[in-house]
């Protein structure tokens, strides 16, 4: 009896160990997040109370032109860089999934530019595509190749920030390599001794069994995409030229902390989500159409 | 793949890892130059007249002392506070039903899926309320939080893939889930608790987000807001700028590359 009364105790504070973090997420995470979707109806300027106006917020995001082109040039970033950073962790991994002696080495150094800090990753490439004497351009005038202005064209800009970004994967890199060595080795034996090559192989086992992996870390990619632009855009371009590169995070900064209107940003924010909700959803269900695993 | 020839995938390697690391090791070799003197018209590979004055100068133009004391005491107050947390958090979970424990994972993962942009604004308000606007406190708040829904998991993968049965045999001895914890999880997961001590470093060493909404004082910025000042000061000087990206970075990328091991391994095996 008092074995199972002593049971019961260790459960009991076992569970109290979990209150910390969840009082932390509800007041952190969980509440800020959903007090955003109750002020996108509301007019709330930080100082004084929220106040009920309905869809206003809305209408106001789409008859403003600054809004829209953040819009566009977020949707480009999106359909551009994502699956960019998918596909260039995804070969990543597959080159160095090796256990080979130097290659803990070479999986490391791809995991640099991923733990550099934000504003220094920034200022570096800030030099990097300097039109005149950053190396980007020494090198390409070098080997006889155009050399293009980078940041103060509104186009190459855009594909600068585009560029820059497609190296910061290792958070994508390091769990397509945990995926891949969860596919069992005998798998590939057994392709092996079929007459499948390393391209067969590739087709039918290794990608039908971390399609789960890819689909996780695309709408991860999809979701983060509205942050991790900020310091990019911030510190090289801030939104120019002629905002060719304010993305959705400088935007929703912008409305709330420079123009004060807590209630637009809001509204953005959840535009954006439903957005993406809607992409999630749609995805997972052409996957599974398609034959793929519907438990993800 | 795996029938790629082991030559050409080692020579594809190194040259893939070159091309991540290229970038820094250029600010390194510039932060050592003198870009005063005169545009360089060729890539510069080796510092030819190697000159610390670009460091020394970071400290004259901005108080570097200040920002870098302020980082530290901020990542001295997160670091803790999160592997507390996390760790906690991570064993609470192992030890629940295994149903609650599935509802748990799912929970986190949710929480991963929720991006910082969508709590900026209400989080201001409750900085606001609490009085931290302007206090350090405000940038090592996520701590409360663990930081990352990531590292609540990371702890909790690791406790699991302890055996039960050792739980058990520590619980019939006596031990409280206290002591369970802290003599018999916590030793035997060493290498998580690295791993998480190295990616709240990096998180908070070079947070730029948070300081550029909650603090306003110049007496609290921290070194990633001294960067962008010393960018906005109109430094045309491109050795001074790469030698505060280098001042920066270096710590993060020295912890990162001694203690990779002990936790990257670990994860992928």
């Amino acid at each position: 009896m008092s074995r199972w009364r002593g049971a019961r105790g260790y459960a009991a504070q076992a569970r109290l160990f979990l209150a910390p973090y969840l009082v932390g997420a509800v007041v952190l995470v969980v509440l800020p997040a959903l007090a955003t979707v109750v002020i996108a109806f509301t007019k709330f300027r930080g100082v004084g109370g929220p106040e009920f106006v309905g869809f206003n917020n809305f209408r106001a995001l789409f008859d403003s032109f600054y809004v829209r082109t953040g819009l566009w040039n977020t949707l480009i970033f999106v359909v551009v860089a994502v699956p960019l950073r998918l596909v260039a962790a995804l070969l990543l991994a597959l080159l160095l999934q090796s256990r080979g002696r130097m290659f803990g080495l070479y999986r490391a150094a791809v995991y640099v530019p991923t733990v550099v800090p934000e504003v220094a990753y920034a200022l570096i490439w800030l030099w990097v595509f300097n039109p005149v004497y950053g190396p980007l351009n020494l090198g390409m005038t070098a080997l006889g190749l155009p050399a293009p202005a980078w940041l103060s064209d509104p186009v190459t800009a855009r594909l600068a920030i585009v560029l820059m970004m497609s190296f910061q994967i290792g958070e994508g890199f390091v769990v397509l390599l945990a995926g891949l060595r969860s596919v069992p080795r005998s798998f590939y034996e057994a392709a092996r001794v079929d007459g499948a090559g390393a391209w067969q192989a590739f087709w039918r086992i290794t990608l039908p069994l971390i399609t789960p992996w890819l689909l996780l870390l695309t709408f991860r990619d999809l979701i983060m995409s509205l942050q991790n632009t900020f310091t990019p855009s911030f510190v090289l371009t801030y939104g120019g030229p002629y905002y060719a590169t304010t993305f959705a995070p400088l935007l929703i900064y912008e409305i709330a902390f420079d123009f004060f209107d807590f209630g637009m940003a809001a509204a953005l924010l959840l535009l954006l989500y439903v957005v993406m909700a809607a992409v999630v959803l749609g995805i997972l269900k052409l996957v599974t159409q398609l034959g793929g695993q519907g438990d993800v | 793949m795996s029938d790629l020839r082991p030559r050409l995938r080692a020579v594809l390697g190194f040259l893939v890892s070159v091309l991540f690391v290229l970038p820094f090791y250029w600010a390194v070799v510039a932060s050592f130059g003198n870009s005063e003197a005169g545009v360089q018209a060729t890539i510069e590979w080796w510092p030819s007249n190697p000159r610390w004055d670009n460091y020394a100068e970071l400290f004259r133009v901005v108080p570097m002392a200040r920002y870098t004391l302020n980082s530290l005491l901020v990542v001295l107050a997160a670091v803790p506070i999160t592997l507390l947390v996390a760790s906690l958090a991570g064993f609470g979970m192992s030890q629940l039903e295994p149903e609650l424990r599935q509802q748990m994972v799912r929970a986190n993962v949710v929480l991963l899926l929720v991006p910082g942009a969508a709590v900026w604004l209400f989080r201001f308000q409750i900085i606001n309320w609490l009085g931290l606007l302007d206090s350090l406190w405000a940038l090592v708040l996520p701590a409360f939080a663990a930081s990352n829904p990531l590292f609540v998991l990371l702890y909790y993968w690791a406790f699991r893939r302890l055996p039960d049965e050792m739980y058990e045999a520590a619980r019939l001895d006596g031990a409280g889930a206290l002591t369970s914890w802290w003599r018999l999880a916590l030793p035997l997961t060493v290498p998580t608790t690295i791993g998480v001590v190295v990616l709240t470093f990096a998180l908070y060493w070079g947070d730029f987000i948070s300081p550029v909404l909650y603090i306003f004082d110049p007496l609290s910025y921290t070194l990633p807001i001294g960067l962008q000042i010393i960018k906005q000061l109109g430094f045309q000087n491109v050795s001074l700028l790469m030698a505060a990206a280098v001042f920066i970075t270096l710590p993060v990328l020295v912890l990162f590359f001694v203690l990779q091991r002990y936790f990257l391994h670990e994860w992928l095996d």
